[in-house]
């Protein structure tokens, strides 16, 4: 283990320039891939669907979800290096599945947060999740899902329709709540939302429900803002944040 | 062509589209082939990183390792959902690329817009598309910014954090918040079933997540979620039979 310095820089270099280009290829191909479903059912079929009633889905979709294609980014850029970038969000369930995973496998072998061993290790850990993962996908879903479904009992197929979305949200908002463990602004997050959705909605006009979520998610952000707890900010040159 | 009618609910006939197959199992390759040549990238230069070829598969399999709770749980989620997506759409955009949590929440939305809910009365093959039409778009949009940011990043990764450090740490996680508060608040006043679901799930969620940390159980952290979705649609189940569900 001699190797000269020069040498390990080119090997970095080499390894930035394999997984920056590869990286775009891919997630080009994924992007146009993954694009074309929605478009060919569109084209193929004709349900009377005009131009304006995708924008305005799209509109509610990204009232709520547009500051997050740019804050999700450079939030897990830090955690997953530009490498893992490129995986990351064409595997997709970054927080609960691929960012566990990485951090797994840095503690394997004992890498530091933020060395370049800690990102070599991650995006290898990534490839051994996407593996893992692709591979349950293709046969749990892909060939025995609908065998699943199918032996399942209608009842139970109907509640699974009917009440997954509440089944999922409320484990989810709860996860999120001890994740961030932030009670400043989830007790205005609940009280704000509440608010908006059991007070507001209700006698507004229909609009404003499509847009209900998006107005508490600004007022959230607001009012939370506003309510900050300044001292902790005033103390953060000394790096005790918490 | 496709046999399709704006009024029909029969979201299969068009979601399991033969094309659309050849589209999903394109989505998976191109992920494959990625992962195989990150490896290559790692193996042929992880001296460069003072990392041994036994440190780089010990990453390889902790990480594969790691993925088979959490895989499982998002099989156990996409397998409820193939009878409101269909399969080859919960196979690109729940399994991979987004997330249940954030596609259901944006069909939803998307759902909300035509007037309809999703797996409800009026969720016609036309609400479906443009559903799907939305989340895909949103997804796009975000793989989108990938490509533009993360170049950028990595030419001045911390200079967003020094111009407001506590910008960013308050507006990701109140957004976060609030979003998942006002969804989940939309579907209380439905029916006592949805109550149900949602405490359940809720309550099944902190048990789990507390067990995890009083016995250091971190595999019930990633089971967590699954779970607590099976805790909701088995209180949904009860409540539903009772004779107080959804309309």
């Amino acid at each position: 283990m001699t190797t000269a310095a020069p040498d390990l820089e080119a090997l970095h270099r080499n390894y930035s320039k394999t997984t920056y280009l590869w990286g775009n290829v891919t997630m080009v191909a994924c992007l146009l891939l993954a694009t074309a479903v929605p478009f060919y059912l569109y084209f193929s079929t004709d349900l009377g669907i005009e131009v304006s009633h995708i924008v305005t889905a799209f509109i509610a979709v990204a009232a709520v979800y547009g500051v997050f294609w740019v804050v999700e980014p450079v939030t897990y850029f830090p955690i997953l290096g530009p490498a893992g970038m490129y995986q990351a969000f064409m595997i997709g369930n970054i927080s609960n599945k691929l960012v566990p995973s990485a951090i797994v496998a840095q503690s394997t072998i004992g890498a530091e947060p933020g060395t370049r061993k800690a990102s070599y290790s991650a995006t290898a850990a990534i490839c051994g999740a996407a593996v893992v993962h692709v591979l349950s996908m293709l046969v749990l879903v892909g060939l025995l899902g609908t065998w699943l479904v199918s032996i399942t009992p209608e009842p139970i197929t109907e509640v699974a329709r009917l009440y997954i979305l509440p089944a999922i949200l409320g484990g989810v908002t709860v996860q999120l709540i001890a994740t961030l463990n932030q009670v400043r602004a989830t007790i205005i997050a609940l009280v704000v939302s509440a608010v908006v959705v059991l007070l507001i909605v209700p006698f507004s006009p229909p609009l404003v429900k499509s847009f209900a979520t998006a107005i508490a998610v600004i007022a959230t952000i607001v009012i939370t803002w506003y309510a900050r707890d300044r001292k902790v900010r005033s103390s953060s040159d000394t790096a005790h944040i918490n | 062509m496709v046999v399709a009618q704006a009024n029909s609910t029969d979201i299969g006939i068009i979601a399991n589209a033969p094309l659309l197959w050849v589209l999903a199992a394109a989505v998976f390759a191109v992920i494959l082939i990625q992962s195989a040549i990150y490896m290559l990238a790692v193996k042929r230069n992880a001296q460069a990183a003072d990392m041994s070829q036994a440190e780089v598969n010990a990453s390889f399999r902790a990480g594969g390792v790691a993925a088979i709770g959490p895989s499982l749980a998002v099989v156990l989620v996409s397998v409820a959902l193939l009878p409101l997506f269909g399969t080859p759409p919960v196979l690109v955009r729940i399994g991979l690329i987004g997330s249940a949590a954030t596609e259901t929440a944006s069909a939803s939305l998307a759902a909300g817009t035509m007037g309809a809910e999703l797996g409800g009365e009026g969720y016609t093959q036309a609400v479906f598309v443009v559903a799907l039409m939305a989340m895909s778009l949103s997804g796009a949009m975000w793989q989108i910014s990938t490509l533009v940011l993360t170049p950028l990043l990595g030419k001045g990764s911390d200079a967003l954090s020094r111009v407001n450090p506590a910008l960013m740490s308050i507006v990701p996680a109140a957004a976060l918040l609030a979003a998942f508060a006002a969804l989940t608040i939309t579907e209380i006043p439905k029916s006592l079933a949805h109550i149900a679901a949602v405490v359940a799930s809720a309550i099944v969620m902190a048990i789990c997540l507390v067990l995890a940390r009083v016995l250091s159980q971190a595999w019930l952290r990633e089971w967590a979620l699954g779970i607590a979705i099976v805790g909701g649609l088995i209180a949904a189940y009860a409540v539903h039979h009772a004779g107080f569900g959804a309309a």
